[in-house]
């Protein structure tokens, strides 16, 4: 019975746009099935499994052998289709519906614990019977599933964030705890179910929660009225934000975005972990050039962040730091009411103790963010302008008795990015493009946002890496919403920066302003669309310009 | 072998032309006289000075265009003369009136198929198997992966659908002539009993079937003004057209789905924009086609309206039934 309601589950999450309904649904059958067929469930649509049992192939070449389906039928079908387990399942509609055997009402536990892994012990031939008798005995509408677990090919529109909600909803309890809980190797099992949906929270779950993140506003000009001695400055790195926190002993990395990934920089929990007192650190994650001391690209660091237990070798190809902007709370005493150049010197102080008592060398993985002193305003703009040559973004300019907020606070820290005629706009138009680019959709257009509406105000072609264009290009084709001729309408999902030379208001625009050479200069994979700026971003950015 | 010249029926200018009879079938372009398998608009041109059709199909054209065409009738199975080719309707289960043609000169025949279904639809008249010596099918859904299941299941997915979010309103999108009224005739037998509405478009081929003798349920015409609260939980029928723009305006709080065959294919239904597809059509599977292909006891077939080459390939290779290319 189950694995059919698992496929339900998946017919349902695969026609639901909306995501409170695939929470509503993803609760309810959390509700109604078997802690051992969640636990199967959430392994399965958190993508930790896509082990590939038998090659696409392999199924296709097989199931021509056993029904006498030319090979080229298969493949002409495929090109309809896209996918070699969702041929397979439509045309075994053909031919499996007039059979006799015995329908199995297998469970997704029994299935994936072991029918599947059964199989890679048996020979060919015995694999091959294996298969076709699944095929036989296995209801019609589970066949997707089954094809498509078996060429680990099971995806479906749900985020690791999605299940933590659903979670989260079901046994109300904070997400936060549930992300903790579902970090790490989640082997299914009924107890890690339990564990999952236990409303007890425990003391180390409780530990690793990070605090809300203050957020830089962008520079106002009323900000050139105060002293220069009433700001801190710092230089604006291009990472991921993140809350490096250790307490009772256990060190949790936290991003802005409220993941957990502790997995994918093992190296600095091991380091971080040998420091003798507890904190909770507010910084940013680097790839770091450790010979100049400047921080390398962000598309280096990309290389990093989706990347579970990296090996070893890829940890010295792609050498991270963490470098601490402030220090939020020491040894169980939350500090953030105090003021930040007092925090920034408990901070100095305990990062020179660290230094030198720690028994391993730490700092060739974590420091201190170094302060810039300005002598005045003009000076702080030459610095600003400079912050291109060690790979920062600008400066970020906080205010020495600030205390550390929540959210985007105004008044309190300011960014000051060196090149201010940049946006990060969504895609939401792609054309064809021509000769070398032909049968690619190289031409791009983007929006801002407007209220709760996108609205295109720039279109440009240039700025992508070949790989990067094909990367796209296949994405473009997948999340089409809608064809007019050569052009495409796209789901809005994706951001970029796009940078130019000038802006200006212009009535034949439906966005009201013009820009001059625009193009693409990030793939801002880090963002969702509501970090895209606004159109009124964009008219600030107009007013200071000129 | 004859040349393409010669064949009874050729393509002409993209169109089904009989030279001998001087006579179109379902011709895109004003020609004298076009014989209309059915009545959907993608068969049917204005400014022809004579239609020829079955009595169904001339008075659901009449209601979709107006009085003002000239439109010759015959019954089903009636044979009648043009130029001494005998030719006559036959029923294809594709809409309510729409046929198959059979052209018959010198003893030999020739077979239109139109668009065609053998599955079971209460709302026309079944397909009736014509022998033939020359086949001309259509082919849309020519490869094997389509399978349609049988309309009253497709029809408890619909009605478990709708009842399963109570709090919306359900829009289905589906052909107003043809599609719309067997949704409705099939629905009706579930256990979705809450109100069913229609777009006008919809309602009008509603009555014009009833007017036929076709029974199909009442449903309630959509107005503009229509109170939000009323049509939570109930399922209203509207054309494809109304999918884009701003018509889903109207609405609050809407699960929308599309009714088509096409539907059948995820990524397909996946890029439609709807969210949830129902794969019913009103034309012939993969097994439908070959099962007519067959039962026809055609020696030369030929396909149009679809991708034919791996469907003309597999008859050739595996049923060792001649298929020929028009010009």
């Amino acid at each position: 019975m189950s694995l059919k309601k698992f496929s339900e589950l998946f017919g349902d999450l695969d026609s639901i746009n909306s995501t409170n309904n695939k929470i509503e649904v993803l609760k309810n059958y959390f509700l109604s099935n078997d802690p051992i067929d969640n636990s199967w469930a959430i392994y399965l649509l958190t993508g930790k499994s896509n082990k590939r049992f038998i090659s696409g192939r392999y199924l296709k070449n097989l199931f021509s052998q056993i029904y006498e389906y030319p090979q080229w039928l298969i493949d002409t079908c495929y090109l309809k289709v896209g996918d070699s387990a969702e041929v397979i399942t439509l045309l075994l509609k053909n031919k499996t519906n007039s059979r006799k055997k015995k329908l199995s009402n297998i469970s997704l536990n029994e299935l994936l614990s072991k029918t599947i892994p059964a199989l890679s012990k048996l020979n060919e031939e015995e694999k091959n019977l294996e298969i076709k008798n699944l095929w036989e005995t296995l209801p019609e509408d589970n066949h997707l599933i089954f094809n498509k677990i078996l060429t680990g090919t099971f995806r479906v529109g749900v985020s690791i964030g999605l299940i933590t909600k659903s979670i989260s909803k079901l046994i109300n309890i904070e997400e936060e705890i549930i992300s903790h809980r579902l970090m790490g190797d989640f082997k299914p099992s009924i107890d890690s179910y339990e564990f999952l949906i236990n409303k007890n929270i425990n003391l180390q779950e409780l530990n690793s929660k990070p605090f809300p993140f203050l957020l830089a506003n962008t520079i106002e000009d009323k900000i050139f009225k105060n002293s220069i001695n009433d700001f801190q400055f710092e230089w604006k790195y291009d990472g991921i934000r993140m809350q490096l926190i250790k307490r009772s002993g256990n060190v949790s990395l936290w991003t802005r975005g409220q993941e957990l990934v502790n997995e994918s920089f093992p190296e600095l929990v091991e380091k971080m972990s040998h420091i003798k007192d507890d904190f909770v650190l507010d910084g940013e994650l680097l790839a770091w050039n450790f010979k100049d001391q400047i921080a390398f690209d962000f598309s280096l660091l990309q290389k990093r962040i989706n990347r579970k237990s990296p090996t070893r070798s890829i940890q010295i190809k792609y050498p991270i730091i963490f470098i601490a902007y402030d220090l939020l709370e020491i040894n169980g005493r939350d500090i953030r009411e105090i003021k930040l150049e007092n925090r920034r010197i408990e901070l100095e102080k305990y990062f020179s103790k660290w230094q030198i008592k720690t028994e391993n060398n730490i700092s060739d993985i974590f420091k201190i963010c170094d302060l810039i002193f300005p002598k005045d305003w003009p000076d702080a703009l030459t610095y600003k302008e400079k912050s291109r040559e060690n790979n920062t973004e600008g400066l970020i300019i906080k205010k020495k008795t600030s205390i550390y907020s929540s959210g985007r606070k105004k008044g309190i820290w300011w960014k000051y990015k060196v090149d201010p005629m940049q946006l990060d706009a969504v895609l939401i138009y792609a054309k064809g493009g021509s000769g070398r680019r032909a049968g690619l959709y190289t031409d791009y257009s983007f929006a801002l946002w407007k209220d709760k509406e996108l609205i295109k105000f720039a279109s440009a072609y240039s700025g992508l890496t070949n790989i990067e264009i094909k990367e796209l290009d296949k994405w473009i084709r997948k999340n089409t919403i809608e064809k007019f001729g050569p052009v495409r309408s796209l789901k809005p999902e994706m951001v970029f920066e796009i940078s130019f030379e000038k802006i200006q208001i212009s009535k034949r625009h439906k966005s009201g302003i013009a820009v001059r050479f625009p193009r693409i200069t990030k793939w801002r994979k880090d963002k969702k669309i509501n970090d895209a700026d606004s159109l009124e971003n964009a008219y600030e950015l107009m007013k200071k310009i000129s | 072998m004859r040349t393409k010249q010669e064949y009874l029926i050729r393509y002409k200018d993209g169109n089904l032309y009989c030279e001998l009879a001087d006579i179109w079938i379902d011709p895109s372009k004003p020609v004298k006289k076009a014989l209309i398998t059915h009545a959907h608009f993608d068969h049917f041109t204005f400014g022809c000075e004579e239609y020829i059709s079955t009595k169904e199909t001339a008075i659901l054209l009449k209601e979709r265009v107006g009085d003002n065409i000239k439109i010759k009738t015959f019954e089903y199975g009636e044979e009648f003369k043009i130029n001494g080719i005998n030719i006559s309707f036959h029923p294809s289960g594709h809409i309510l009136g729409s046929s198959q043609i059979r052209f018959i000169f010198a003893e030999e025949k020739w077979l239109i198929s139109g668009d065609f279904k053998l599955q079971k639809d209460q709302t026309c008249k079944q397909y009736e198997i014509v022998k033939t010596d020359y086949l001309i099918s259509e082919c849309t859904f020519g490869l094997p992966i389509f399978k349609w299941d049988e309309s009253n299941k497709i029809a408890n997915d619909i009605s478990k659908w709708i009842t399963n979010s109570p709090e919306k309103t359900s829009l289905l999108f589906c052909y107003s002539l043809g599609k719309a009224q067997r949704l409705l005739n099939e629905i009706s037998q579930t256990n979705f009993k809450g109100n069913i509405y229609s777009h006008g478009s919809i309602h009008k081929m509603n009555d014009s079937y009833r007017e036929l003798g076709i029974d199909i349920k009442d449903t309630i015409k959509i107005e503009n003004k229509m109170k939000i609260d009323e049509l939570k939980g109930s399922l209203i029928l509207l054309p494809p057209s109304l999918s884009k723009g701003s018509y889903l305006k109207n609405f609050k709080n809407i699960q929308t789905a599309f009714a088509s065959g096409w539907m059948s294919i995820r990524a397909l239904r996946k890029r439609s924009g709807y969210d949830k597809g129902f794969a019913i059509s009103d034309h012939a599977d993969w097994d439908g086609i070959l099962e007519m292909v067959k039962k026809s006891e055609a020696k030369n077939v030929f396909f149009h309206h679809g991708d034919s080459e791996a469907l003309s390939k597999y008859l050739v290779e595996k049923e060792s039934i001649n298929v020929l290319l028009f010009g």
